[in-house]
């Protein structure tokens, strides 16, 4: 019994260590700030923050529709990313042909972006 | 893996050529409207082209580890689905021509569907299956949608997308399902593993249960048909008779190679659920479509109305029912479109296009010849004989007698007289109601063309072309066998 225990004493630790740390960065800044005095809490400061948006509305509301454009092409950057990184750990293994198959896909990622650029999806004003 | 690029020519032409088009838009802008109209026609001439010289017997066997295959059934397809893409990216032109809607990336955007559909046809693999379904459908939903400006099209889009999802997700659960418990996505290690359980276990069958849903879906087969008339209403008129034709062509023929290759052993099960969905097609088709108002959503029903008869040929399986669903394919697209150029050229006083069937009142009396290539479209839709729509319904009729499945035929029969009542009614709306108000008809030459070509095709003329497209048809069922 004791054995399978100590086989659970990293998670252990870890459990411990991530208490301590995470109660140290909710803590200290409100301890700190106290003492240091930089502690002027305003409405704008006690609000969560929400990409910008205020958090409590009602769903039915207009907001710009730029965001998605950009929400959408951040996506597919981060999933391009996403396929990069298993690519580049097996390219050993999978060769030419897979190096090959990933330009074209890199270049196809490149072609939307200079399509979307020309458009002006890039430009905020 | 042996990379053979040489079967895939016509698919290569479309993928190289897509992107130098997109990046023609966005240089010069709307100018590039008629080169990328003209561009994407000729690439799609050029690929049918591609397609049907490019018949090496090497090409027919699996390609790319079994991914893909070149055979005769897919270059059938091809051919159908380049060609009616690039009928209805023509057809498109004087329609979008009345504002400046109709941006350089409509006919781009089917250039994609269309890769899309090809990879479809060809699939021998539920995911090369599944992405080239979504090519298709990631294009249709921004085409459903393509007149931002009107709340119809939007909603069209929308609804398409949520619900084109919905069957996306339950089409992945079925394919899921099958490659647990068959242990492969290949077409032909699925139907080999189906062939070797005596009894279908019931995660097999719920895999299947789950994978014609998702493809009754993408068809418009009753019970998965209610996006169908919303969708086809809303999209502007060319975007649905882009729709009507050839997504139509490349969703059954891809349930038809489903059916056929990957679940082949499992005949008797997916049989009844065939069965149903065509006897429920043909009579919901026939009979909701009764008290339409909308020219759109009659064509809408009509289309399930089709389907449903296509199915029954392919409920009958073997190369006779194959054969029979691929040659009703070719003679749907040709009905299909020729009626809806008809529509696409209708217009009020205003110069705006009308959709109420209640327009067509009198239209014998000011577009004789107009009239007269709609009724000849309706009445043969209708199936009525001598007209060439009757005999690819004799057809999948035939195959389905000879597999003795008598009770499906007489069914599908009572079904075409029910069906033919609405048919007639535009007939009748068109030659004997008085006119209301004054109707204009803006059609350009080519257009006239297309419409005189197909109205020459479904007209006992097309009984000569039952020798070149049976053949072929039988050809590329045989590639199924």
């Amino acid at each position: 019994m004791a054995d399978v225990a100590a086989g659970y004493l990293p998670i252990l630790l870890f459990l411990a260590v991530a208490l301590a740390l995470s109660s140290a960065f909710v803590g200290l800044p409100m301890l700190v700030s106290r003492l240091t005095g930089a502690h002027r809490p305003d409405p704008e400061k006690l609000s969560e923050y929400e990409c910008g948006f205020p958090a409590f509305e009602d769903s039915r509301d207009q907001f710009d529709v730029r965001f998605y454009l950009v929400a959408i092409l951040f996506i597919i950057f981060d999933l391009e990313v996403a396929f990069l990184f298993p690519w580049a750990v097996s390219l050993m293994g999978t060769g030419w042909a897979a190096w090959i198959a990933m330009m074209i896909f890199l270049t196809e990622l490149a072609l939307g972006l200079v399509y979307a650029w020309q458009k002006g999806a890039l430009e905020w004003e | 893996m042996t990379y053979n690029f040489a079967a895939i020519v016509p698919e290569l032409m479309l993928i190289i050529g897509e992107p130098i088009l997109m990046l023609t838009a966005s240089t010069m802008g709307r100018r590039a409207t008629k080169i990328t109209t003209w561009g994407t026609v000729a690439l799609l001439i050029a690929a049918t082209i591609a397609a049907l010289v490019g018949t090496e017997p090497s090409s027919a066997g699996p390609l790319f580890g079994g991914l893909l295959s070149a055979d005769p059934f897919a270059v059938y397809g091809k051919a159908l689905i380049y060609l009616s893409a690039a009928v209805a990216i023509i057809a498109a032109n004087s329609w979008f021509a009345r504002d400046d809607e109709h941006g350089p990336e409509y006919p781009i955007l089917i250039l994609l569907a269309t890769v899309g559909m090809s990879v479809m046809v060809s699939a021998t693999n539920m995911i090369t299956l599944y992405v080239g379904l979504e090519l298709n459908s990631l294009s249709a939903y921004i085409l459903a949608s393509y007149r931002r400006t009107d709340a119809r099209s939007a909603e069209a889009g929308l609804k398409y997308f949520v619900l084109g999802a919905l069957a996306s997700g339950i089409l992945l659960y079925g394919i899921s399902l099958l490659y647990g418990f068959t242990g492969s996505t290949q077409f032909s290690a699925i139907a080999a593993a189906l062939g070797r359980d005596e009894a279908m276990g019931i995660g097999l069958l719920l895999g299947l249960v789950f994978t014609l849903s998702g493809l009754a879906f993408k068809i418009s087969a009753v019970p998965f048909h209610m996006w169908t008339p919303d969708v086809y209403e809303g999209s502007p008129t060319p975007v649905t008779t882009f729709f009507a034709s050839a997504p139509k062509v490349a969703a059954v023929l891809l349930a038809t190679r489903v059916c056929i290759e990957a679940l082949g052993p499992a005949i008797d099960a997916w049989r009844q659920i065939i069965i149903f969905a065509a006897l429920a097609s043909i009579f919901l088709g026939a009979i909701a479509a009764w008290g339409q108002t909308n020219i759109k959503r009659l064509l809408a029903y009509s289309s399930i109305n089709n389907i449903g008869f296509v199915l029954i040929g392919l409920a009958a399986g073997g190369a006779a029912g194959v054969s029979a669903v691929l040659f009703y394919m070719a003679i749907y697209v040709v009905m299909t479109l020729g009626a809806f150029l008809v529509v696409l050229n209708l217009r009020n006083a205003a110069g705006e296009p009308v959709e109420a069937i209640d327009a067509l009142k009198g239209l014998s009396s000011r577009r004789p010849g107009m009239a007269a290539a709609l009724a000849v479209f309706m009445f043969s839709l209708a199936g009525i004989p001598p007209l060439f729509g009757f005999w690819p319904k004799l057809m999948v009729f035939n195959a389905a007698v000879e597999q003795g499945l008598f009770a499906l035929a007489v069914a599908g029969i009572l079904g075409t007289v029910v069906g033919a009542f609405y048919y007639l009614k535009i007939v009748k709306v068109m030659y004997f109601d008085e006119a209301e108000e004054e109707l204009h008809y803006a059609c350009g030459n080519l257009e006239a063309a297309f419409i005189g070509l197909f109205a020459l095709i479904v007209s006992p003329l097309g009984y000569l072309l039952i020798g070149p497209i049976g053949s072929a048809a039988d050809n590329a069922a045989g590639a199924l066998f």
